[in-house]
């Protein structure tokens, strides 16, 4: 498993190196140019020289590619022409945010596609199935900024329950958060404030895994090994827990590691509807303003947290499959 | 979604492998796709997506006629002395209140129904935008921009990726190691921020979007094509083909390919679905068609400021898509159970 | 028939399978018995309905196939019983639930062996771990004592090392080694009867030979009666004490071993006799059966052999014989399906025309063409 999991590893770093590369050759392809943005539209020339040398632009597209990789290697990502500040510090204010956006729209997911997959098959061509296939389906063909726009409609503008914009950590210091008095008021909050969020942004992923779960169980209900099961009289309820549970979820994992790049996708327009400030308007934010190191850094988070998401994925499925290590070492 | 049947793909559809040579083999798996797929006319779900993607494909072309066909048209005398014009459709048959400014009602509900700016009319049945233009209109031609997007950007990455996954899946060694890592790499960066990328490099209107979707879509064919040829290419009538001299290219070509047809064909109908949210999406955050041009994301963006007034206008463009995209769905699944037999029985 | 119950005893058993195509009737009203200590053998082509009978015993026929029909009994217990009550029929009332047959017959009583090694074990539980719990739910031992047990039985069953292999996952074993884990399951379990479905099929020669000295080994010392499911005459002689054959769902011909081989009285029978390689015979010699067994949806009239028979006559097409008592057995009687046998089916068949060979050959085509192509 260890042996595994260094390969794994190993095998990410080229990736990163491609992410890396892609990243800097679509943004030096962005026309116009810092100095026009610091400068204003007619710069001075020497103060524009001097702007370039201090940035590195007047060199080569190679020198400045392989300084970039030299730079990101020892974690620096350059700084950030409109914000001011070193593009790391800007990504780990904004992360957070985002982090924890995904991680509770996940738990969504999950929680709620498993079981209702599991039931789905269970009972297949029942009510119950008949019911969550058309939930699965909507939700993989609604897009989810529209179901956040629904929300709030409904939530905050009618009912008044939720609010519509921004996030509250619940770690956060409730000093710093208006209208808290204590650490629960702010953990309430931050429930208030998630829970919009993350339905707009799990919804997509519920549906994905809710179907694949079904497929999956489906599937291996009908295996051999399922029926042998039966036939020495092991209960339905511990065939659908174990002998079936198990094997199912491999092709749920593969799909929920795949799912994230659609997760990280869905968040730039979550963290928009909501005007939700992490990494997603971040990088709109970068764009817009032509701001290269701040998209290249962020552009290079995304990448990172989609490796990070595949090879835990991965990591998982072998723990769950005993073939893909055993496989590794043959 | 686009993934669920990554999967799958591998065991899905193994056509003909018992006996015959090369024709034969071919022959039997073409009558077996033709059959798979005329076996859909017994799946109300997928007749109901074939049936939405039709109309939807109609009211496509009928808009894109309308909005650029005649709008090319109008500039030669003998059509514009017929009347022929941009939006004659709309102009004459569709009450379309930009002509006729005294009249301009904005933000009016949908016909039943009533809101601060007054009793909804049967003049615009779902309601009229900030600028008083008919919603209903607006989506129609709303229809054509998705449509498009939908079948071009998976055209291309259908195409891209084949091509990428036939030559790594049939050449195997570093020009598949190389070709996967590419793959892996295009497919980590998550693809809206991608495309986002791509349109700020290159230009921010539809036909880079749909370049854009496409080239995120080459991964998701590119590992369906790639698993098809490394099974095909140990097949009997490959290794025939090989040894009858005929050039690896034509091999790709004639036989890997047209084997590969049926994962493809599934796999692009709910790709398309998939492109035109990830459209929706780029237009909702001011990359796609630019204003006045409508598209259903552009919409959905510019309703963002009203919806305290008059919430319909953000509900009817999210319908559109929803529907549209649940069209693709329907069929895309239809498909596949009909071609993988095991999960359908 | 000799004064005791048999172990299991079949009756007009029917399994159907309701397909989008029509009605498969897979197991058409099959009788047989299974005696204690006996092996009994059920052969016939793939696609005769026989691995449906075995299932159809343990009730593990699963959608869209159902048991309509028909009487299964074991020990005094109705596992099938159907009956006819207001012109339907029903599911009698002294029939075991399926809770019941859960928990007291499937596993403990009666346990089975499929015919895929490869497929039948689960690939991310331990080969020892599946072992374990089967013998822990039927024979309600402690997980300890279960543990032991699952041992012992490996190591009955010629596994090396069985402390050691307990913890390993099912693809660090070969086919042959599955097969040997799978037979230590149904062992394991102590049942009284054993269904083998065609357990040996996807091994090869060497392996099957093993596997099948070390039944015969185990079914002697144990006890055990076994219902052992097969394609493969050669099997059938080397371990069966009596076999059924069975052709698009029924049995044409029931006999012992000894009067099957040398008294055969069904020209299928007969015919899968002659397609089995033997160690005097050329493959040239080799005599296979002519065309492809026509599909349980849409039977051939009359004799379901009659297409591809090289005895049929005009009778044939239009009588269904059913299988009768042709001559005395050991202990039961020989009985076939074929009318020829003249003095027990009065159906005129020396009388009748034979059919020629072209005419044959045509109605097989007919059969055997629009099988899976019935549209409408």
């Amino acid at each position: 498993m260890l042996r595994y999991t260094v390969r794994r590893l190993l095998q990410a770093i080229p990736v990163l190196l491609g992410i890396v590369t892609i990243t800097f050759l679509l943004t030096d392809a962005i026309p116009g140019d810092p100095v026009s943005i610091m400068l204003g539209p007619s710069p001075n020339a020497e103060q524009a020289a001097a702007i370039r040398a201090k940035y590195g632009l007047d060199r080569p597209l190679y020198v400045r590619y392989l300084n970039y990789v030299a730079d990101v290697v020892q974690g620096d990502l350059g700084h950030s022409l409109y914000y001011g500040v070193p593009v790391t510090q800007k990504i780990a204010e904004r992360m957070p945010v985002t982090l924890l956006l995904l991680v509770s729209s996940f738990t969504f997911a999950i929680l709620t596609a498993v079981p209702l997959g599991v039931i789905s098959a269970k009972r297949r061509n029942q009510p119950t199935d008949h019911v969550s296939r058309v939930v699965a389906l909507i939700g993989v063909s609604t897009p989810s900024f529209w179901i956040g726009l629904l929300l709030i409609i409904v939530f905050s503008f009618h009912l008044n329950l939720l609010p519509a914009t921004n996030l509250i950590m619940p770690w956060a210091d409730p000093v710093n958060v208006d209208g808290a008095g204590s650490r629960l008021d702010v953990l309430v909050m931050a429930g208030e404030h998630l829970l919009m969020p993350t339905i707009t942004l799990g919804t997509l992923q519920m549906a994905a895994i809710t179907r694949i779960e079904r497929s999956a169980m489906l599937e291996v209900l009908s295996e051999e090994y399922v029926k042998l099961a039966r036939a020495y009289g092991v209960p339905e309820g511990t065939i659908l827990r174990k002998h079936a549970f198990r094997n199912a979820q491999l092709p749920v994992i593969t799909v929920v590691g795949l799912q994230l790049t659609a997760a990280l996708g869905g968040a730039v327009l979550t963290e928009t509807v909501f005007s939700i400030n992490g990494m997603g308007r971040l990088i709109i934010t970068a764009i817009n303003n032509q701001d290269y190191e701040l998209v290249m850094g962020t552009t290079l988070f995304f990448g990172l947290t989609f490796v990070i998401g595949v090879i835990l994925t991965d990591l998982s499925y072998a723990y769950i499959d005993p073939r893909v290590t055993y496989g590794e070492r043959e | 979604m686009a993934t669920t049947s990554d999967t799958q793909s591998d065991e899905m559809l193994s056509s003909g492998r018992e006996e015959g040579g090369v024709e034969e083999e071919e022959i039997e798996s073409r009558v077996g796709i033709s059959y798979t797929l005329w076996q859909i006319r017994r799946d109300p779900t997928a007749l109901a997506g074939l049936a939405i993607i039709s109309v939807m494909t109609a009211i496509a072309v009928f808009a894109y006629i309308d909005a650029v066909i005649f709008d090319r048209l109008s500039d030669y005398a003998f059509f514009a002395n017929m009347g022929v014009e941009q939006y004659w459709f709309a102009n004459n048959y569709w009450v379309n209140p930009e002509h006729d400014p005294a009249s301009v009602r904005s933000l009016l509900p949908p016909a039943w129904m009533e809101n601060t700016f007054g009793q909804g009319t049967w003049d615009h049945p779902l309601g009229t935008d900030h600028r008083g233009r008919d919603i209903l209109v607006r989506l129609f031609y709303g229809t054509r921009i998705a449509i498009q997007v939908g079948f071009i950007s998976t055209a291309i990455g259908m195409v891209g990726g084949t091509l990428v996954g036939a030559v790594s899946g049939y050449y195997g060694g570093w020009i598949d190691d190389a070709l996967m890592r590419a793959v892996e790499t295009l497919y980590a960066i998550p693809f809206l921020v991608l495309v986002i990328a791509f349109m700020t490099a290159f230009g921010r209107d539809l036909t880079y979007a749909m370049i854009g979707v496409g080239i995120t879509t080459i991964p998701v064919f590119a590992r369906l094509i790639r698993s098809r040829v490394v099974s095909v290419r140990e097949e009997d009538y490959v290794e025939a083909a090989r040894a009858a001299g005929v050039r690896d290219r034509n091999i790709i070509l004639r036989h890997v390919i047209p084997n590969s047809f049926a994962p493809v064909l599934v796999q692009a109908t709910l790709q398309i679905g998939v492109s035109i949210l990830i459209v929706a999406g780029l237009s909702f955050l001011g990359f796609g068609v630019q204003p006045p041009k409508p598209s259903w994301g552009q919409m959905l963006s510019q309703s963002r400021g009203y919806m305290l007034p008059n919430p319909w206008f953000s509900v009817w463009p999210g319908v559109a898509i929803l529907i549209t995209v649940v069209g693709f769905n329907l069929l895309g699944d239809g498909l596949r159970d009909a071609l993988d037999p095991r999960v359908n029985n | 028939m000799n004064g005791t119950d048999p172990l299991l005893e079949v009756r007009d058993l029917k399994t159907q399978f309701f397909t989008a195509e029509g009605t498969v009737r897979a197991v058409d009203g099959i009788s047989f018995t299974v005696e204690e200590g006996e092996i009994v053998g059920i052969v016939g082509e793939s696609g005769a309905g026989k691995s449906v009978a075995a299932s159809s015993i343990l009730r593990l026929i699963e959608n869209p196939g159902e048991i309509v029909g028909g009487e299964v009994r074991y020990r005094g217990e109705t596992l099938v019983g159907f009956e006819q009550r207001d012109g339907e029929l029903r599911e009698r009332d002294d029939m075991l639930s399926n809770e019941a047959v859960r928990k007291r017959i499937r596993g403990r009583e009666i346990a089975i062996i499929f015919q895929d090694p490869m497929e039948s074990l689960n690939p991310v539980f331990t080969v020892g771990g599946q072992l374990r719990e089967f013998i822990e739910i039927n024979r309600d031992l402690p997980e300890s004592e279960a543990r032991e047990e699952a041992v012992d039985m490996l190591r009955e069953v010629g596994i090396p090392e069985p402390v050691k292999r307990f913890d390993d996952y099912p693809h660090q074993f070969s086919g042959g080694m599955r097969q040997r884990v799978l037979i230590a399951m149904a062992l394991a379990c102590e049942p009284s009867l054993i269904i083998a479905d065609e357990p040996t099929t996807a091994l090869d020669v060497t392996v099957e030979g093993q596997i099948l000295d070390l039944v015969e080994d185990l079914q002697q010392k144990y006890g055990t009666s076994f219902i052992w499911v097969t394609h493969d005459m050669g099997v059938v002689a080397e371990i069966c004490d009596r076999v059924n054959v069975m052709y698009l769902g029924e049995i044409v011909e029931q006999a012992s071993v000894d009067d099957l081989f040398h008294e055969t009285k069904h020209p299928y029978t007969a015919a899968l006799l002659d397609s089995m390689p033997r160690p005097d015979e050329t493959v040239e010699e080799l005599n296979p059966i002519e065309g492809v067994m026509p599909e349980a949806i849409n039977p051939p009239s009359g004799c379901r052999f009659h297409p591809r028979c090289p005895d049929a006559r005009e009778v044939c097409v239009n009588v269904h014989p059913e299988n009768r008592a042709v001559a005395e057995g050991e202990i039961h009687p020989h009985r076939a399906a074929c009318l020829q046998h003249e003095e027990v089916f009065r159906a005129g068949y020396w009388g009748s025309q034979p059919l020629d060979d072209a005419e044959r050959a045509q109605r097989h085509r007919e059969l055997t063409a629009d099988g899976g192509g019935a549209d409408e």
